[in-house]
């Protein structure tokens, strides 16, 4: 070692030759985050008679490694409320914090006033949107299910960009791909949501879910189901897709084993 | 009475931060008289959790009855009941709810009580020190359950605690419970500061008053941790048991606030 | 030299705990003209008694929307009102925004309160010189609050303040029964009357100088948006002030059955 720190750690200039530091970018734009680190991927939700159900695998990949295989991305709001993630993990828990935060603000009296689904989906809106146009967004994805006001079942999604959609049944990530078309099969536009039961629902979710195991890399057979109701919340954690049956692959060129 | 003749007109009472030449700080003993005529509080410390009480004087007809909290929550596992102005005890919680805040956004989870009573200690002691303020016209209790129960007061572990006006006669009280034994539950506990409450109110016995109580449990118990108001039921089943207790036996009350006055006045101090 | 030393500023305490400069501006609350304010189950009102500072200058406003679900009747310097309603509106603006709903009732009293208590604490401020009574409806039903200088908030089923409000006070507190079982026109009618009991002998509700607020859950079960009566739009609420006056005094039993 030398008395040089600023050369410490670095490749001999006598063996490597000269240290090349232009990837060090020392000009240019401030940057922040350019792409999600840690990821969940689908998160699917539909509204039926009397509430919602939403759904989401425990899987958290780093890039297309299945790094993690039992974090939870659907996260109850007091009984208000169930939120799903898709997008980066790590932007999950700072978001789920700011949650809690509010939580504890929410609760300081018991006078109710309890901020329902609706009210925390404009909220997160208006975060991810601020984040947005701040170029530092947060990498997410999100589902809130829950009520609104007027004790309707509330279902709607906002995204790292800010972008707020509503619908009676929603998809994020790849599941928007896979899961629409199947749920839109199911609950056509001209069937009204007082016509499907929570049965339904829920069956519904888990056959998109298998279809997202068999068809989504990025996705796995393990999850959590929520249902909201005006009875309180149901989270049904570390659920196995069931029934599993691979024979399709077997006609598939490229998805199993073969060899041409 | 003494104390306050000594103090008038030597000029040393007039501006907070400065001492006499005795050595006293005359505003912060002044403040100190705006507590002893508020209500009574009172905590408990037992075995499974922490009870808070205090004794709302009814001032008005008008006011609306349940309404109007002197028990606040912090965090979800802290609660902080004050004796005073209570003007200035919101002020007071207010600053512990941005501490305890404060403390989740640098260490993701909730603060100890202890911290927590801290930091409380030096922020009201802060405002002792500068002539631009003035000190809290309170004394507060505060509850609250980490791994451990705690109940503090400006920094120091108590067993139970009592400030308000009916502070002594409440102290009395605590101190027959034999609370450092760690034997009494905390259903037993709520009945009892129920039971305090109701004795330290009878020197003001021509004012109406609202018995209002919150509770912190362990983790299995109850509460499952959290700051909450006592459930109606129970809190009524206490203000019936208390009543009773009260007519059972005033004598017996009587002699023990006499024969302890003394020690709970210099734990004021 | 008996001058009181302890009243200077509002970092003094006297040797009894007593903070006068807070204590002087609970004066100025006494010396604005009269506000009242109940509550039933459904609704909140606010009823008030305009001055004018001479015969040809109009009326000093009394009553102020806050949004449409909150309004505050003022008692003691106009202009601290204003700056306490005006943040109060930004407030309410502001949880609209960002949580698309209407901000609770004791959330803002509460922070007005704390606002005032500030300014009983720190040397080169003072205390605001004005009372307020907030009414407002949020989702656990209507409610009343008291604000005073001190940094003081109350929830109130009933109250009054301001000059000669004690006749008010000594009214609701006298019919507080009848308040919470009446009917959302009846509320107004005993807010009048509150509001008759502390005028001086040569005085009278008329149209210029009465202001009524009103906010609540109407019969659709949707909330009723905070409305002001002045003026001409107070005429039928004089007539059914006068309608019951007259039963009241023919036959005092069927006055609660009255409809």
């Amino acid at each position: 070692m030398n008395h040089f720190p600023g050369t410490w750690g670095r490749p001999r200039d006598d063996v490597y030759g000269p240290y090349d530091s232009s990837y060090l970018q020392t000009t240019g734009p401030k940057t922040h985050t350019q792409s999600p680190a840690v990821t969940g991927t689908s998160v699917i939700a539909v509204k039926f008679k009397g509430g919602v159900a939403i759904a989401a695998d425990n899987l958290a990949s780093y890039g297309s490694l299945a790094r993690f295989t039992d974090v939870k991305r659907l996260r109850k709001f007091g009984d208000a409320a169930v939120i799903g993630f898709s997008g980066d993990v790590s932007d999950m828990q700072y978001i789920d914090r700011l949650l809690e935060s509010i939580d504890i603000r929410e609760n300081y009296s018991a006078h109710g006033n309890q901020l329902n689904a609706k009210n925390l989906h404009t909220y997160l809106s208006k975060v991810l949107y601020k984040r947005r146009s701040d170029f530092n967004p947060l990498w997410n994805h999100i589902l809130v299910a829950g009520f609104d006001s007027e004790k309707k079942p509330f279902l709607s999604s906002a995204d790292l960009l800010g972008t707020t959609f509503s619908a009676p049944h929603l998809a994020t990530g790849f599941g928007a791909h896979l899961a629409i078309p199947i749920l839109r099969r199911l609950f056509p536009e001209e069937r009204s949501i007082e016509e499907i039961s929570k049965e339904e629902a829920v069956s519904a979710l888990k056959d998109c879910l298998k279809v997202l195991w068999y068809r989504d890399a990025r996705s796995m057979d393990k999850y959590s189901l929520a249902l909201i109701t005006q009875d309180g919340i149901e989270v049904h954690e570390d659920q196995q897709i069931e029934a599993q049956n691979w024979a399709f692959a077997e006609s598939i060129k490229g998805y199993g084993a073969q060899t041409v | 009475m003494l104390l306050i003749q000594t103090s008038i007109g030597t000029g040393y009472d007039l501006s907070n931060s400065v001492f006499s030449p005795d050595g006293r700080n005359f505003q912060v003993e002044y403040a100190v008289k705006a507590v002893e005529n508020g209500g009574t509080s009172v905590g408990i410390r037992c075995k499974d959790g922490v009870v808070l009480a205090v004794e709302k004087i009814i001032t008005s007809k008008l006011l609306k009855p349940g309404a109007n909290k002197r028990i606040s929550t912090v965090d979800r596992h802290v609660g902080i009941v004050s004796s005073g102005l209570a003007p200035d005890g919101r002020h007071f919680v207010s600053r512990a709810r941005d501490e305890a805040s404060s403390w989740r956004g640098i260490y993701k989870g909730p603060i100890p009580v202890s911290a927590l009573a801290n930091r409380l200690g030096g922020y009201v002691q802060a405002y002792t020190l500068y002539s631009s303020v003035r000190p809290f016209g309170v004394t507060s209790i505060m509850g609250g359950w980490d791994s451990e129960a705690e109940l503090a007061v400006d920094g120091q572990g108590y067993y139970g605690a009592a400030t308000g006006k009916g502070r002594q006669a409440a102290k009395a009280e605590l101190e027959k419970l034999d609370l450092a034994s760690e034997k009494l539950s905390l259903h037993d506990a709520v009945k009892e500061a129920a039971r305090i409450i109701y004795v330290a109110h009878e020197d003001n016995k021509d004012k109406e008053f609202e018995l209002e109580m919150s509770w912190i449990s362990s983790l299995d118990g109850p509460t499952q941790g959290r700051h909450e108001e006592v459930p109606k039921e129970l809190l009524e089943e206490a203000e019936r048991a208390a009543k009773r207790a009260l007519e059972g036996d005033d004598e017996e009350e009587d002699e023990g606030a006499k024969g302890t006055g003394n020690v709970g006045e210099r734990m004021e101090e | 030299m008996f001058r009181n030393n302890y009243d200077n500023d509002a970092v003094t305490f006297s040797p009894q705990g007593r903070i006068f400069q807070v204590e002087y501006a609970q004066e100025a609350v006494k010396q604005g003209s009269v506000v009242v304010g109940l509550v039933n189950k459904t609704h909140a009102v606010l009823v008030g008694l305009k001055r004018n500072a001479e015969e040809l200058s109009s009326y000093q406003k009394k009553i102020i929307e806050v949004d449409s679900h909150m309004g505050v009747a003022i008692a003691g310097l106009a202009s601290d009102a204003r700056v306490l309603s005006n943040y109060m509106k930004q407030q309410c603006l502001g949880s609209r925004m960002t949580y698309g709903r209407p901000l609770p009732v004791n959330r803002i009293v509460s922070q007005i309160a704390d606002r005032a208590q500030t300014n009983t604490q720190q040397y080169g401020k003072r205390p605001y010189g004005v009372g307020l009574l907030v009414a407002g409806m949020d989702e656990a039903g209507p409610h009343l609050f008291e604000f005073q200088p001190s940094g003081m908030t109350q929830e109130m089923l009933a109250c009054a303040i301001g000059a000669r409000s004690q006749m008010a006070r000594t009214y609701l507190e006298r019919n507080l029964d009848k308040l919470e079982e009446s009917s959302r026109d009846e509320l107004i009618t005993h807010g009048l009357r509150a509001l008759k009991e502390t005028l001086s002998q040569d005085k009278e509700l008329t149209v210029d100088n009465t202001s009524v607020g009103v906010v609540g859950l109407a019969d659709s079960g949707k909330v009723e948006s905070f409305k002001l009566y002045e003026g001409q739009q107070l005429l039928p609420l004089f007539e059914a002030l006068d309608k019951s006056d007259a039963s009241e005094t023919k036959d005092e039993e069927t006055m609660e059955v009255d409809s």
